[in-house]
């Protein structure tokens, strides 16, 4: 490509965490050959207080270099090694969902299926009792995991609990080290090419005008640049996923910091608590449909671990993605691109994701038609397969105590996640696609948990004596167990940080 | 699961490499709890002699337990590394389509935007000669590949040519020393049950009937259970991929036997030839409509190495395939779910993959729909994409001199193709469509040996420093080609580790 084709400058718009991360990684792909701008606007709050994450926020961090140590120090983070699900399924069921495998496989057939099997023959081990993780979770214990893949501990997977804002300051001071230039106005008015209809450039508050060859979408809910300034319409999901607001509240931490997320189900929406090293988020995702905002404020404060630390803030949001994310000179990430509520973590990682997609598809400064064609593509898929996904903690419940549970038990779903639970309910087999978030341990963890069981496990599975399996099962749920009692307490790993 | 769901019979259907391939495998996975019974036709013949396969084969030999050694030796076979196109752009035109990676990703940047840019400034290096695979290949050598990722040499990859004989015999034996039982037999008759339309039974030519749960059709093109009997349908690929009929004759090899399969293309066709250890497999896949079986034989006898040692056997076939390959209780395997020309070698594989899935899949006696469902989704998407790879050989022709090319040259091909060539041509990026058999770095090799050749690369590419990349540059090829140097010819190879028995086994 010729040098006067390439890129040369790109304006990031907002200085969230999505803002950030996008900064930070393009400072340290384009090593200074491109200008890179974050303009931010200090009078805008970032949205995301405590925010949980999933395994895939590892190799990001690492990519960009990132110290794990000073990263878990200047964010205040804790370990997270799984979700715990409450009342979801029913009231007062609860489950776990770890990251990492679930067992073993035996000759090619994943484990679940003998768990099943032994579940019929009346074993009343949990599925969790086969991951690592679940079991350094329940004993509230960490460690990083060896590289040694005969230690049943290399199966740990983790990723972590974050101030969201903490991590945007640190990724801001790794962008501008490397050379990204910060302003700090708001933007009053979008200029676009009366020919082209791309974006040419941004007008602040002072009057200035700020030009680039490329601009990054990372405004937030409003989209102020691909929503409002290009005119890409949105897609609601409303109908799959009816909550629209939650209520958000620090509280103090009520004992030890617990290395997971937990989620509980309550009348109109969920509840979540991500434990920081300082404090606890918490927050409740509603229906207001269903409930008024004062009464789930109420809720949330009637159930927090600790002392309110601030007053509770109210969002409002409708979930959905834009119909298209990358269109003419303008990617958007983060809320600009679409919103799923936090109930698997996905929002960082969607951000990530959408940011090495961009990489995988750089354009070049006629930004042309089927660049914008191929990342649409896959990241639209992406996002809805996500989607699904929530939705599948929503449609597999037996709850029929208030409304919006018995909406969602009667709701109709996406013909792919359809597809999917009929399958599972047919076989015990997940249906997958090629690059799925979500790998078949997560899908077979919360249709489980959410006592969503299937009809029979995999034939194979009774190739194997069943003497053997069950000697098998007993040695490697004792084994997990005694290897992550030989790990330090999750606080005297964050202690000695 | 009641344990009397449970499938306690499976009759397979033909002894041709997919019978055996699927018996064996079978045997091996169900460790007896399952009663196999292959039904071979004394009077039928086996179709392909040499063939040629790709890499995932090596998996599926390991998942037998299979030694490698011994398996090339008893099996006549060859190493392969690649497939060299001849004349497919224009005449006199020649390209590799390498196992195996081309160079080193970079700064997370894909190789060959690396290629590509160096390219635009100037630098006419080919692509072929930063893989290590290609490269040895060209000179005729092999060696094994490693694992550390640091050495050059894991950037190799193989596969085999073998005698698809030997091969079904091979597996056969396999088989049979793990309790299938084999039935020579004719079959005159099917029996469906009248209730659901499954098949009940095999009526054999003496009478005998042959009962089972479930039912592997490996019996060719016929498709004597998944067409004639259950009626399954089939979708004609013929506009796509016009050649119909194939003329095959073995000859003499001259001496060496090159690491890879040659593909030339012809006046209205392609002949390939499948080096194996004592002879080679020669034959013209070609279009009924441009040329006369008279005119194509001549043509094969007068291009091949050596002495041809038998007449000439021709073969007439539709590409295309089942609209399911999973019908009720019974799974096509091979011939018998579709034809895919062999240009590249995907018949065995095909058969390998459906082996996997249906493993993956166990069903029992009531083979329920939703998991017929899924299975053809995801075997109906592999084959649909190999079947894309392979037409855009045709459709990416230079040539005008003949009616075939003319044709294919401007033929409409599947969205998905169209899709994929079109990205490659503006961007440089291969799509990825989901359960592709074919990676990156095969599409890359056709497309850019074929002069798909992109508009620009990736600018990521850019951001290195030119004289750090020519660096780079220099040294990765002067890696693969000292690699490729001091490697053992494929013959000495052969000889030192496997070579076959020397007289000609019956």
């Amino acid at each position: 490509m010729s040098a006067d084709e390439r890129i040369r400058s790109i304006a990031v718009v907002g200085g969230g965490t999505a803002g950030w991360m996008a900064a930070a990684t393009l400072a340290r792909v384009l090593k200074g050959a491109c200008a890179i701008t974050v303009v931010e606007s200090p009078e805008i709050g970032t949205v995301g207080v405590g925010e949980a994450t999933i395994p895939t926020i590892l190799s990001f961090n690492r990519w960009l270099g990132l110290d794990e140590d000073e990263f878990l120090r200047k964010t205040k983070a804790t370990i997270k090694l799984g979700i715990e699900f409450r009342d979801w399924g029913r009231l007062g069921a609860r489950y776990f969902h770890p990251f990492g495998p679930l067992g073993q496989a035996i000759d090619l057939v994943a484990f679940h299926h003998y768990w099943l099997k032994l579940r019929a023959l009346g074993d009343a081990s949990s599925l969790a009792d086969y991951n690592v993780s679940a079991v350094a979770a329940r004993l509230g214990r960490f460690a990083r995991p060896p590289a040694d893949p005969n230690l049943v501990l290399s199966r740990l997977a983790y990723a972590f609990h974050f101030d969201a804002a903490l991590y945007a300051q640190f990724l801001r001071e790794y962008a501008q080290a490397r050379g990204v230039t910060r302003i700090e106005r708001r933007i009053v008015d979008v200029t676009l090419d009366g020919e082209s209809g791309f974006i040419s450039s941004l007008v602040l508050d002072d009057g200035q005008r700020l030009e680039a060859d490329f601009f990054i979408d990372c405004s937030g809910f409003r989209a102020l640049l691909l929503g409002q300034a290009l005119g890409v319409g949105y897609e609601d999901w409303t109908h799959w996923l009816p909550c629209d607001r939650a209520v958000a509240v620090p509280c103090a931490l009520g004992g030890d910091t617990t290395p997971c997320t937990r989620s509980t189900a309550r009348e109109a929406g969920w509840q979540w608590r991500i434990p920081l090293q300082h404090r606890i988020g918490n927050g409740y995702v509603y229906c207001s449909e269903h409930i008024g905002d004062d009464e789930a404020a109420a809720t949330l404060l009637a159930n927090l671990d600790g002392e309110a630390l601030a007053e509770p803030r109210f969002l409002k949001f409708t979930t959905g993605r834009r119909k298209t994310i990358f269109h003419k000179n303008c990617l958007a990430l983060g809320l600009a691109a679409g919103f799923l509520e936090p109930l698997e973590s996905t929002s960082i990682h969607l951000i990530q994701s959408g940011i090495s997609k961009l990489m995988g598809t750089f354009p070049g400064r006629r930004c042309d038609a089927h660049d914008a064609e191929e990342y649409n593509r896959t990241a639209i898929a992406e996002f809805d397969q996500v989607r699904d996904f929530i939705i599948l903690h929503y449609c597999a419940t037996e709850r029929t105590d208030t409304k919006l549970w018995r909406r969602c038990r009667a709701m109709r779903i996406p013909d792919s996640l359809a597809y999917k639970i009929a399958q599972f309910r047919e076989s015990g087999r997940v249906a997958q696609n090629a690059d799925e978030l979500f790998t078949p341990a997560s899908w077979v963890a919360v249709a489980i948990g959410q006592n969503l069981m299937p009809a029979r496990y995999d034939r194979l599975a009774d190739l194997q004596d069943i003497a053997q399996v069950q000697a098998y099962a007993a040695r490697l749920r004792g084994l997990i167990v005694r290897a992550v009692e030989g790990m330090p307490t999750h606080g005297d790993f964050i202690a000695r940080l | 699961m009641r344990a009397n769901d449970s499938i306690r019979r499976i009759a397979v259907l033909g002894g041709g490499t997919a019978g055996w391939m699927a018996a064996a495998a079978l045997s091996r996975a169900l460790k007896r709890t399952c009663e196999i019974v292959v039904v071979e036709s004394p009077e039928i013949g086996i179709v392909g002699v040499g063939e040629a396969t790709i890499p995932p084969i090596r998996q599926f030999n390991a998942s037998l337990g299979i030694d490698e050694n011994d398996f090339v030796r008893k099996t006549q076979a060859t190493f392969k590394l690649a497939i060299g196109f001849q004349d497919w752009l224009g005449p006199g035109h020649r390209y590799f389509h390498p196992f195996g990676k081309y160079g080193a990703t970079m700064d997370q940047v894909d190789f060959h935007h690396y290629w590509l840019r160096m390219r635009a400034l100037g630098d006419d290096t080919k692509l072929s000669a930063y893989s290590l695979t290609n490269t040895a290949a060209l000179m005729g050598k092999f060696l094994l590949p490693v694992e550390d990722p640091r050495s050059v040499l894991s950037s190799l990859s193989y596969a085999f040519h073998f005698d698809t004989i030997l091969y079904g015999r091979y597996l056969r034996d396999y088989a049979l020393a793990r309790d299938v039982t084999r039935i020579e037999a004719t079959v005159t008759d099917v029996r469906l049950r009248g209730e659901d339309g499954f098949i009940a039974a095999l009526v054999l030519g003496d009478g005998r009937t042959v009962e089972a749960d479930f039912f592997v059709d490996c019996s060719g093109f016929r498709g004597v259970l998944i067409e004639q009997a259950l009626k399954t349908g089939y979708q004609d690929w013929t506009h796509w991929l016009p050649c119909d009929r194939a003329v095959a004759v073995p000859c003499e090899s001259a001496g060496a036997f090159s690491p890879y399969t040659l593909s030339t293309a012809r006046e209205a066709g392609w002949q390939w030839r499948i080096p194996l250890q004592h002879r080679a497999g020669n034959g013209y896949v070609y279009c009924s409509r441009y040329i006369s079986d008279d005119q194509a034989a001549a043509t094969l006898l007068a291009n091949l190495d050596g002495k041809p040692l038998a007449e000439p056997r021709f073969l007439r076939f539709t590409t295309g395939r089942r609209n399911k390959f999973l019908n009720k209780n019974c799974l096509a395997l091979g011939l018998a779910a579709g034809f895919l020309e062999p240009l590249e070698s995907t018949s065995i594989h095909l058969i390998q993959s459906g082996i996997q899935l249906l493993l993956a899949m166990f069903p029992d006696r009531s083979c329920d729909p939703k998991e017929e469902e899924e299975f053809n989704r995801l075997a109906l998407a592999e084959f649909d994409r190999a079947r894309d790879f392979v037409i855009l050989h045709y459709r990416a022709t230079g040539r005008d001199d003949s009616e075939l090319w003319t044709y294919c040259r401007h033929m409409a091909i599947p969205e998905p193709l169209a899709y994929k060539i079109d990205l490659f041509r503006r961007s440089g990026r291969v799509a990825y469509q989901g359960r592709e058999l074919f990676t990156e770095q095969s599409w890359l090799s056709v497309m850019s040996g074929q002069g798909i050749m992109p508009e620009r690369h990736d600018p990521l590419a850019d951001v290195m420093p030119l004289d750090e990349l020519k660096k780079r540059l220099d040294r990765m090829k002067l890696i693969v080609r000292q690699a490729a140097e001091a490697a053992p010819s494929h013959r000495d190879f052969v000889m030192r580790h496997c070579p076959a028995p020397q007289e000609r086994l019956p």
